[in-house]
């Protein structure tokens, strides 16, 4: 079969790299808006988050029992957007309180 | 016309020539296990599946080795399958036990005999074009809420989907705006994490004004929002856990979307639901709840037919950023199309995506008035 096709949105504005400032587990990141974001781990990456390793209580529930995403790491796409040294592709500004809305 | 060189062309690979490394989800074991063959026809052959005597279910190629009879025509006798043209017994571990007018059984009497397993109530298969065993850490979770009293018995429909292969119904996972246009839907939330060999969808939902009841009643309340967390295990069996709000109370209900492939353009398509009885509830509210949940299951699935039969394959979906990650879904899914030596990390790395509802919602709100508006008038 064939080769798997890259992400069409990608070619304007590609992933890059960003890294979580309490791990420094480094991984591919992208944001169509202040809202949106694409992570893209590695292994290295994987081992290296701190969240991961600690592990929940096991829950009853089939699908409960994986791992969310790290809010580390996601504070710290967050800041590296915030900073500009990651680029966030719509020109909306920044609100001040982004997270409030989706209450 | 628009001249050519202005033209985005619909580009389309040459499909999967093989059926999906994984366990699936063949139907219930209180269908299957009734002491009678049944036939299945999955990965481009005819299967029997059948239980014994000792109750052990079992997944054999249909036809006999010794003249090619079609043994889910045949009989179970004790714990094998007779053949119905000379009845030659073939056991569970597709070796020929008897031939009840030979004085011996021939050499290499043996047929395909596929992993079988049976966990919460569901039969599922191992299919492997390589014809590797399952290995151990290829799991389904276990349900513990199937055998739980405080939850109903499985609702379980099945549905053959012709003319379309089954990766249009893997797409829908990551594909959050045809919740909204085919499922009267309306996400406010919509997060995708693919790691190893199980692809989540993380979905909240507010509850759409406009395809409500017009006046909710205890019998038909109104949805005013749903909690979701669906993941495929593997290449064909999903497990969805909804949560729906009512006004009063909280319905917990475990859906299961699965399928097998018939052939390259035919899937069957089968999905379960189980509904907590919440305190309140009785189990024939209950019952009630997860039949009314199942008929608009259903409902949905036949929208997704309809847009399937109709659309072509495509393998260069032209994207908008308020879609959801097709490309990256496509690629975890090829995991399951090549070699186990030749799975790749970048098929099976973390990777998430969360979607901006921000648009799409402001989008759907107006939709939704406009719906409501043209209800008044
Ligand atoms: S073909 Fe099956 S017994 Fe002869
Ligand atoms: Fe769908």
């Amino acid at each position: 079969m064939n080769a798997v096709r890259p992400d069409v949105r990608l070619e304007a504005a590609p992933m890059q790299p960003v890294a979580c400032t309490t791990c420094e587990a480094e991984v591919l990141a992208r944001k169509s808006s202040w809202d949106q974001s694409t992570l893209q781990w590695d292994a290295t990456a994987l081992e290296r988050c701190i969240e991961r390793r600690t592990t929940p209580a096991r829950s009853e529930r089939p699908n409960r029992n994986a791992f969310a995403g790290c809010a580390a790491l996601r504070a710290s796409i967050r800041e590296a957007a915030v900073r500009g040294e990651l680029d966030v592709q719509s020109d909306d500004p920044l609100r001040t309180n982004p997270e409030a809305i989706h209450d | 016309m628009t001249s050519n060189d202005q033209v985005r062309r619909i580009e389309v690979d040459a499909g999967p020539r093989r059926f999906a490394r994984g366990w699936h989800c063949l139907g219930l074991a209180r269908d299957l296990a009734d002491g009678k063959p049944h036939q299945i026809n999955a990965f481009g052959q005819k299967l029997v599946v059948f239980s014994g005597e000792d109750g052990q279910l079992n997944v054999l190629d249909a036809y006999c080795r010794h003249m090619g009879g079609d043994l889910s025509q045949g009989e179970v006798k004790g714990n094998e399958i007779a053949c119905p043209f000379h009845d030659w017994r073939w056991g569970g571990d597709g070796r020929c036990k008897q031939i009840p007018y030979a004085r011996r059984v021939p050499l290499r009497a043996r047929t395909a005999a596929w992993p079988t397993m049976v966990q919460d109530g569901m039969v599922f298969v191992w299919n492997d074009p390589e014809g590797n065993p399952p290995p151990a850490d290829v799991t389904i979770p276990r349900i513990p809420q199937v055998e739980d009293d405080r939850w109903t018995d499985w609702i379980w429909y099945e549905t053959v989907i012709e003319g379309a292969n089954c990766r249009e119904i893997v797409d829908n996972v990551v594909d959050m705006a045809h919740f909204f246009y085919i499922h009267y839907s309306f996400p406010t939330y919509f997060k995708n994490v693919f790691e190893g060999t199980s692809a989540y969808q993380y979905m909240n939902g507010d509850g759409r004004e406009d395809v409500r009841p017009p006046r909710p009643s205890k019998s038909n309340p109104a949805v005013l929002g749903t909690t979701s967390v669906a993941a495929y295990h593997g290449p064909s069996f999903m497990i969805d856990e909804v949560t729906y709000h009512y006004e009063d109370l909280d319905v917990d209900t475990i859906l299961i979307n699965c399928h097998y492939p018939v052939d390259e353009n035919s899937f069957v398509l089968q999905y379960g639901i189980i509904v907590e009885k919440k305190d309140g509830i009785s189990d024939e509210e209950a019952d009630l709840m997860a039949t009314k949940t199942g008929a608009f299951i259903k409902y949905g699935f036949e929208q997704d037919v309809a847009i399937w039969k109709n659309k072509a394959r495509i393998d260069n979906p032209l994207l908008c950023e308020e879609d959801g990650p097709v490309y990256q879904l496509r690629r975890w899914y090829q995991q399951f199309y090549v070699d186990a030596a030749d799975v790749s990390a970048e098929m099976t790395d973390r990777f998430e995506f969360e979607i901006d509802t921000t648009r799409p919602n402001e989008a759907w709100r107006a939709e939704v008035e406009q719906n409501l508006a043209a209800r008044r008038s």
